[in-house]
Protein backbone atom coordinates (compact mmCIF):
# COMPACT_ATOMS: atom_id res chain seq x y z
CA UNK A 1 0.00 0.00 0.00
CA UNK A 2 1.63 3.64 -0.87
CA UNK A 3 0.66 6.59 1.06
CA UNK A 4 -1.81 7.70 -0.67
CA UNK A 5 -3.86 4.19 -0.47
CA UNK A 6 -2.76 4.75 3.75
CA UNK A 7 -4.66 7.70 4.04
CA UNK A 8 -7.13 7.70 1.56
CA UNK A 9 -8.25 4.67 0.70
CA UNK A 10 -10.23 3.83 2.93
CA UNK A 11 -8.58 0.27 3.56
CA UNK A 12 -8.27 -0.28 -0.32
CA UNK A 13 -6.50 1.46 -2.77
CA UNK A 14 -7.12 5.20 -3.11
CA UNK A 15 -8.27 4.46 -6.75
CA UNK A 16 -10.90 2.09 -5.57
CA UNK A 17 -12.13 4.17 -3.01
CA UNK A 18 -15.97 5.66 -5.05
CA UNK A 19 -15.72 8.69 -2.84
CA UNK A 20 -12.53 10.61 -4.82
CA UNK A 21 -15.21 10.41 -7.56
CA UNK A 22 -18.74 11.46 -6.42
CA UNK A 23 -19.89 15.28 -7.86
CA UNK A 24 -20.26 16.40 -3.96
CA UNK A 25 -16.23 17.09 -4.13
CA UNK A 26 -16.81 19.01 -7.44
CA UNK A 27 -19.29 20.82 -5.29
CA UNK A 28 -17.37 21.15 -2.22
CA UNK A 29 -14.40 22.89 -3.95
CA UNK A 30 -16.09 24.42 -6.70
CA UNK A 31 -14.11 22.97 -9.70
CA UNK A 32 -16.61 23.01 -12.43
CA UNK A 33 -15.04 26.21 -13.53
CA UNK A 34 -11.24 25.37 -12.02
CA UNK A 35 -11.20 22.62 -14.21
CA UNK A 36 -12.29 24.58 -17.42
CA UNK A 37 -9.80 27.19 -17.01
CA UNK A 38 -7.47 24.57 -16.39
CA UNK A 39 -7.97 22.79 -19.47
CA UNK A 40 -8.61 25.51 -21.53
CA UNK A 41 -4.93 26.45 -20.73
CA UNK A 42 -3.45 23.52 -20.29
CA UNK A 43 -0.33 23.44 -22.69
CA UNK A 44 0.29 26.64 -20.77
CA UNK A 45 1.22 24.72 -17.79
CA UNK A 46 5.23 23.89 -18.74
CA UNK A 47 5.92 27.41 -19.43
CA UNK A 48 4.27 29.24 -17.10
CA UNK A 49 6.34 31.11 -14.54
CA UNK A 50 5.74 29.35 -11.26
CA UNK A 51 7.46 31.41 -8.24
CA UNK A 52 9.57 33.12 -11.09
CA UNK A 53 10.45 29.68 -12.67
CA UNK A 54 8.91 27.64 -15.34
CA UNK A 55 9.78 24.12 -16.47
CA UNK A 56 11.45 26.12 -19.97
CA UNK A 57 15.61 23.74 -19.49
CA UNK A 58 14.46 22.40 -16.24
CA UNK A 59 16.68 20.04 -16.90
CA UNK A 60 19.88 22.74 -16.91
CA UNK A 61 17.84 24.86 -13.26
CA UNK A 62 18.05 21.70 -11.69
CA UNK A 63 22.01 21.65 -11.80
CA UNK A 64 22.01 24.77 -10.06
CA UNK A 65 23.31 24.04 -6.90
CA UNK A 66 21.08 24.44 -4.17
CA UNK A 67 18.55 26.69 -6.51
CA UNK A 68 17.86 23.08 -8.39
CA UNK A 69 17.26 21.75 -5.14
CA UNK A 70 14.57 24.04 -3.59
CA UNK A 71 13.10 24.00 -7.54
CA UNK A 72 12.84 19.90 -7.15
CA UNK A 73 11.42 20.61 -3.88
CA UNK A 74 8.97 23.50 -4.71
CA UNK A 75 7.18 21.23 -7.75
CA UNK A 76 6.85 18.06 -5.60
CA UNK A 77 5.60 19.60 -2.85
CA UNK A 78 3.01 21.51 -5.54
CA UNK A 79 2.32 18.13 -7.10
CA UNK A 80 1.74 16.61 -3.87
CA UNK A 81 -0.10 18.72 -1.74
CA UNK A 82 -3.29 18.33 -0.16
CA UNK A 83 -4.76 21.88 0.61
CA UNK A 84 -8.00 22.73 -1.37
CA UNK A 85 -7.22 23.92 -4.62
CA UNK A 86 -6.98 27.33 -5.42
CA UNK A 87 -4.75 28.27 -9.11
CA UNK A 88 -6.00 26.52 -11.86
CA UNK A 89 -3.09 27.62 -13.96
CA UNK A 90 -0.34 25.21 -11.92
CA UNK A 91 -0.18 21.93 -11.97
CA UNK A 92 -1.54 21.70 -7.73
CA UNK A 93 -2.74 18.82 -6.50
CA UNK A 94 -2.23 16.49 -9.42
CA UNK A 95 -0.95 13.14 -8.74
CA UNK A 96 -0.65 9.68 -10.30
CA UNK A 97 -0.48 6.26 -10.16
CA UNK A 98 0.09 3.42 -12.79
CA UNK A 99 -2.48 0.76 -12.90
CA UNK A 100 -2.78 -2.54 -14.46
CA UNK A 101 -5.31 -3.84 -16.86
CA UNK A 102 -7.52 -5.33 -13.99
CA UNK A 103 -7.60 -2.38 -11.30
CA UNK A 104 -8.10 0.15 -14.42
CA UNK A 105 -11.10 -2.42 -15.46
CA UNK A 106 -12.43 -1.98 -11.79
CA UNK A 107 -12.31 1.34 -11.43
CA UNK A 108 -14.48 1.78 -14.92
CA UNK A 109 -16.79 -0.77 -14.12
CA UNK A 110 -17.50 0.29 -9.95
CA UNK A 111 -16.02 3.90 -9.55
CA UNK A 112 -16.54 5.84 -12.36
CA UNK A 113 -19.17 8.46 -12.26
CA UNK A 114 -20.90 9.12 -15.77
CA UNK A 115 -20.69 10.62 -18.29
CA UNK A 116 -17.85 8.51 -19.69
CA UNK A 117 -15.86 9.75 -22.80
CA UNK A 118 -12.60 9.01 -24.60
CA UNK A 119 -10.94 12.44 -25.11
CA UNK A 120 -7.39 13.04 -27.66
CA UNK A 121 -4.35 12.99 -25.35
CA UNK A 122 -3.60 16.16 -24.32
CA UNK A 123 0.32 14.76 -23.39
CA UNK A 124 0.42 13.50 -27.27
CA UNK A 125 -1.25 17.07 -28.82
CA UNK A 126 1.26 19.23 -27.05
CA UNK A 127 4.39 17.21 -27.55
CA UNK A 128 3.91 15.16 -30.99
CA UNK A 129 1.01 17.63 -32.48
CA UNK A 130 -1.20 14.46 -33.34
CA UNK A 131 -4.45 14.07 -32.45
CA UNK A 132 -5.22 10.32 -30.42
CA UNK A 133 -8.07 9.40 -28.75
CA UNK A 134 -7.15 7.59 -25.70
CA UNK A 135 -7.80 9.03 -22.65
CA UNK A 136 -10.67 8.46 -20.42
CA UNK A 137 -12.87 11.00 -18.67
CA UNK A 138 -15.74 10.73 -16.26
CA UNK A 139 -18.25 13.08 -14.59
CA UNK A 140 -17.53 16.37 -14.61
CA UNK A 141 -14.97 16.38 -16.62
CA UNK A 142 -16.26 15.37 -19.63
CA UNK A 143 -18.91 17.72 -19.36
CA UNK A 144 -15.65 20.28 -19.37
CA UNK A 145 -13.95 18.60 -22.21
CA UNK A 146 -17.44 18.81 -24.26
CA UNK A 147 -16.42 22.53 -24.82
CA UNK A 148 -13.02 22.55 -26.00
CA UNK A 149 -13.41 21.37 -29.54
CA UNK A 150 -9.33 20.53 -29.88
CA UNK A 151 -9.64 17.49 -27.40
CA UNK A 152 -12.89 15.83 -28.74
CA UNK A 153 -12.91 13.22 -31.29
CA UNK A 154 -14.63 14.16 -34.36
CA UNK A 155 -15.07 11.32 -36.49
CA UNK A 156 -15.11 8.47 -33.78
CA UNK A 157 -18.26 8.29 -31.00
CA UNK A 158 -16.41 9.70 -27.90
CA UNK A 159 -19.59 9.29 -25.28
CA UNK A 160 -18.95 5.56 -23.96
CA UNK A 161 -20.86 3.12 -22.18
CA UNK A 162 -19.09 1.44 -19.10
CA UNK A 163 -18.59 -1.61 -21.52
CA UNK A 164 -17.10 0.47 -24.31
CA UNK A 165 -14.98 2.38 -22.17
CA UNK A 166 -13.03 -1.00 -20.88
CA UNK A 167 -12.96 -2.28 -24.12
CA UNK A 168 -11.20 0.93 -25.44
CA UNK A 169 -8.77 0.52 -22.55
CA UNK A 170 -7.73 -2.91 -23.01
CA UNK A 171 -7.40 -2.43 -26.79
CA UNK A 172 -4.74 0.68 -25.65
CA UNK A 173 -3.06 -1.20 -23.06
CA UNK A 174 -2.65 -4.35 -25.57
CA UNK A 175 -1.19 -1.51 -27.64
CA UNK A 176 1.85 -1.38 -24.82
CA UNK A 177 0.16 2.22 -23.48
CA UNK A 178 0.89 2.30 -20.12
CA UNK A 179 -2.25 2.68 -17.71
CA UNK A 180 -2.69 6.11 -15.51
CA UNK A 181 -5.53 7.30 -12.98
CA UNK A 182 -5.16 10.30 -11.48
CA UNK A 183 -5.94 13.17 -9.03
CA UNK A 184 -7.03 16.33 -11.18
CA UNK A 185 -7.14 17.81 -8.63
CA UNK A 186 -6.81 16.29 -5.54
CA UNK A 187 -9.46 14.93 -4.34
CA UNK A 188 -10.85 14.41 -7.25
CA UNK A 189 -10.33 11.96 -9.51
CA UNK A 190 -11.27 12.22 -13.56
CA UNK A 191 -8.59 11.13 -15.35
CA UNK A 192 -7.73 7.47 -16.76
CA UNK A 193 -4.96 7.76 -19.06
CA UNK A 194 -3.25 5.61 -21.66
CA UNK A 195 0.04 6.82 -21.68
CA UNK A 196 3.20 6.62 -23.79
CA UNK A 197 7.18 7.46 -22.94
CA UNK A 198 8.44 10.01 -23.44
CA UNK A 199 5.24 12.00 -24.83
CA UNK A 200 3.56 11.98 -21.36
CA UNK A 201 4.34 15.03 -19.30
CA UNK A 202 3.40 13.04 -15.77
CA UNK A 203 6.35 10.31 -16.57
CA UNK A 204 8.70 12.71 -17.89
CA UNK A 205 9.30 14.71 -14.52
CA UNK A 206 9.74 11.40 -12.85
CA UNK A 207 11.83 9.65 -15.08
CA UNK A 208 13.86 12.07 -16.54
CA UNK A 209 14.14 15.13 -13.68
CA UNK A 210 13.81 12.30 -10.40
CA UNK A 211 10.81 14.20 -9.68
CA UNK A 212 7.72 12.03 -8.05
CA UNK A 213 4.82 13.07 -10.04
CA UNK A 214 3.56 9.87 -10.73
CA UNK A 215 3.94 6.60 -7.96
CA UNK A 216 4.81 2.89 -9.25
CA UNK A 217 1.85 0.61 -9.14
CA UNK A 218 0.89 -1.70 -6.50
CA UNK A 219 2.61 -4.66 -8.35
CA UNK A 220 5.36 -5.62 -9.58
CA UNK A 221 6.10 -8.09 -12.78
CA UNK A 222 7.73 -11.61 -11.84
CA UNK A 223 8.41 -14.34 -14.35
CA UNK A 224 8.03 -17.84 -14.22
CA UNK A 225 12.03 -18.88 -15.19
CA UNK A 226 10.46 -22.39 -16.87
CA UNK A 227 8.27 -21.15 -19.34
CA UNK A 228 10.27 -18.11 -20.13
CA UNK A 229 11.91 -18.80 -23.52
CA UNK A 230 14.00 -15.92 -23.85
CA UNK A 231 12.74 -14.39 -27.21
CA UNK A 232 12.71 -10.51 -26.15
CA UNK A 233 9.74 -9.43 -27.58
CA UNK A 234 8.95 -7.84 -24.07
CA UNK A 235 11.95 -6.38 -23.75
CA UNK A 236 10.88 -3.88 -26.62
CA UNK A 237 7.66 -3.42 -24.76
CA UNK A 238 9.00 -2.02 -21.73
CA UNK A 239 8.89 2.07 -21.75
CA UNK A 240 11.31 1.85 -18.62
CA UNK A 241 14.19 -0.58 -19.44
CA UNK A 242 13.23 -2.73 -16.60
CA UNK A 243 13.56 -5.89 -18.71
CA UNK A 244 16.51 -7.14 -20.66
CA UNK A 245 17.73 -10.72 -21.85
CA UNK A 246 20.90 -11.68 -20.56
CA UNK A 247 23.22 -12.65 -23.24
CA UNK A 248 24.95 -16.12 -22.44
CA UNK A 249 21.75 -17.71 -20.18
CA UNK A 250 19.11 -16.11 -23.15
CA UNK A 251 16.48 -15.33 -19.68
CA UNK A 252 15.03 -12.83 -19.12
CA UNK A 253 16.60 -10.45 -16.29
CA UNK A 254 14.36 -8.08 -14.49
CA UNK A 255 15.65 -4.78 -12.87
CA UNK A 256 12.91 -4.63 -10.11
CA UNK A 257 14.08 -1.07 -8.88
CA UNK A 258 12.96 0.20 -12.61
CA UNK A 259 9.69 -1.88 -13.01
CA UNK A 260 6.43 0.28 -12.94
CA UNK A 261 4.31 -2.30 -12.36
CA UNK A 262 2.10 -1.45 -15.16
CA UNK A 263 1.67 -5.19 -16.76
CA UNK A 264 1.80 -4.36 -20.34
CA UNK A 265 4.83 -6.84 -20.82
CA UNK A 266 2.50 -9.55 -20.50
CA UNK A 267 0.40 -8.93 -23.61
CA UNK A 268 3.38 -9.76 -25.55
CA UNK A 269 4.24 -12.92 -24.24
CA UNK A 270 3.20 -16.09 -25.90
CA UNK A 271 4.36 -18.55 -23.49
CA UNK A 272 2.17 -16.44 -20.29
CA UNK A 273 5.58 -16.17 -18.70
CA UNK A 274 4.79 -13.08 -16.85
CA UNK A 275 2.79 -12.20 -14.43
CA UNK A 276 2.22 -9.07 -11.76
CA UNK A 277 2.66 -9.98 -7.96
CA UNK A 278 1.48 -7.04 -5.20
CA UNK A 279 4.63 -5.14 -4.65
CA UNK A 280 4.30 -5.49 -0.80
CA UNK A 281 4.73 -9.07 -1.08
CA UNK A 282 8.40 -8.99 -3.01
CA UNK A 283 11.05 -7.75 0.02
CA UNK A 284 13.00 -6.08 -2.68
CA UNK A 285 10.76 -3.19 -3.75
CA UNK A 286 8.29 -3.20 -0.56
CA UNK A 287 6.55 0.48 -0.01
CA UNK A 288 9.24 1.72 -3.05
CA UNK A 289 6.22 3.64 -4.94
CA UNK B 1 32.56 18.65 -22.22
CA UNK B 2 29.64 20.99 -24.29
CA UNK B 3 28.09 22.93 -21.82
CA UNK B 4 24.03 23.46 -22.86
CA UNK B 5 22.07 22.47 -25.79
CA UNK B 6 20.74 25.88 -27.18
CA UNK B 7 17.91 25.38 -29.40
CA UNK B 8 16.38 28.42 -31.46
CA UNK B 9 12.96 28.52 -33.12
CA UNK B 10 12.37 31.16 -35.25
CA UNK B 11 9.15 32.67 -34.48
CA UNK B 12 9.13 35.31 -37.57
CA UNK B 13 8.52 32.17 -39.58
CA UNK B 14 7.28 29.43 -37.51
CA UNK B 15 3.46 30.32 -35.42
CA UNK B 16 0.65 31.06 -35.44
CA UNK B 17 -0.51 33.11 -38.12
CA UNK B 18 2.71 33.43 -39.74
CA UNK B 19 4.62 31.02 -42.74
CA UNK B 20 4.02 27.90 -40.60
CA UNK B 21 1.30 26.97 -38.21
CA UNK B 22 3.00 24.70 -35.68
CA UNK B 23 -0.88 23.10 -35.14
CA UNK B 24 -0.81 21.97 -39.33
CA UNK B 25 3.06 20.98 -39.69
CA UNK B 26 4.12 19.74 -36.27
CA UNK B 27 7.15 18.04 -37.79
CA UNK B 28 9.70 18.44 -35.74
CA UNK B 29 7.62 17.66 -32.85
CA UNK B 30 7.37 14.21 -34.43
CA UNK B 31 10.32 13.56 -35.77
CA UNK B 32 12.11 14.61 -32.38
CA UNK B 33 13.30 10.99 -30.39
CA UNK B 34 13.36 12.55 -27.06
CA UNK B 35 10.18 14.67 -27.50
CA UNK B 36 11.62 17.86 -26.43
CA UNK B 37 9.61 20.35 -27.89
CA UNK B 38 6.09 21.96 -26.39
CA UNK B 39 2.83 22.71 -28.75
CA UNK B 40 1.15 25.60 -26.91
CA UNK B 41 -0.08 29.22 -26.73
CA UNK B 42 1.67 32.03 -25.56
CA UNK B 43 1.41 33.18 -22.29
CA UNK B 44 2.87 36.32 -21.64
CA UNK B 45 0.24 38.70 -23.25
CA UNK B 46 -2.40 36.67 -22.40
CA UNK B 47 -1.02 36.89 -18.39
CA UNK B 48 -1.44 40.46 -18.52
CA UNK B 49 -4.62 40.82 -20.39
CA UNK B 50 -6.61 37.49 -20.54
CA UNK B 51 -8.87 39.20 -23.88
CA UNK B 52 -5.54 39.12 -26.08
CA UNK B 53 -5.28 36.41 -28.70
CA UNK B 54 -3.60 33.60 -27.73
CA UNK B 55 -1.14 32.39 -30.13
CA UNK B 56 0.32 28.60 -30.88
CA UNK B 57 4.07 28.33 -31.07
CA UNK B 58 6.37 25.47 -30.41
CA UNK B 59 8.71 26.27 -27.59
CA UNK B 60 12.22 23.38 -26.68
CA UNK B 61 10.77 22.85 -23.74
CA UNK B 62 13.81 20.18 -22.54
CA UNK B 63 16.27 21.08 -24.15
CA UNK B 64 19.05 19.38 -21.76
CA UNK B 65 17.29 15.74 -22.85
CA UNK B 66 18.42 16.84 -26.65
CA UNK B 67 20.84 14.43 -28.50
CA UNK B 68 21.55 16.17 -30.92
CA UNK B 69 20.47 14.40 -34.06
CA UNK B 70 19.03 17.08 -35.94
CA UNK B 71 16.40 15.32 -36.98
CA UNK B 72 14.10 18.74 -36.64
CA UNK B 73 16.89 20.91 -38.45
CA UNK B 74 16.30 18.84 -41.53
CA UNK B 75 12.39 18.34 -41.40
CA UNK B 76 12.02 21.50 -40.77
CA UNK B 77 10.21 22.75 -43.95
CA UNK B 78 11.00 26.44 -43.68
CA UNK B 79 14.43 25.88 -42.01
CA UNK B 80 13.62 27.54 -38.77
CA UNK B 81 15.20 25.97 -36.49
CA UNK B 82 18.75 25.84 -35.51
CA UNK B 83 20.54 23.52 -32.78
CA UNK B 84 23.57 25.16 -31.36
Amino acid sequence: MCDLCMKHGAGGKWYLNAEHYSNTIVERYGLRDYLLEQYKNFEQVSVRKVHGFSAVGLGYKLRIPIIGRMIKHTAKNMLHSKKPPKNPLKAENHIGQVVPLEDAIAIIEKCAVEPLIEKHCMCRYMSRGIKEACCINFGVMSEIIEKLPRFVPEKEKFHLSRKEAVDRFRAHNRKGYIGTIWFGPFPYINNLCSCQSPECAGIRPRLDFGIHSIYKAEYVIQMDRKKCSGCGHCVKRCPFDALSVHKDSQSLDIDLEKCFGCGVCRHVCSQQALHLLPRDMVAQVKGKY
Amino acid sequence: MRKKNKIKINYAVCGDGNTIDPRHCAKCLQVCKPAIFLLHQTVGASEKNPLDPQKWRVTPLWPSLCNRCMACVEACPEKAIEVL
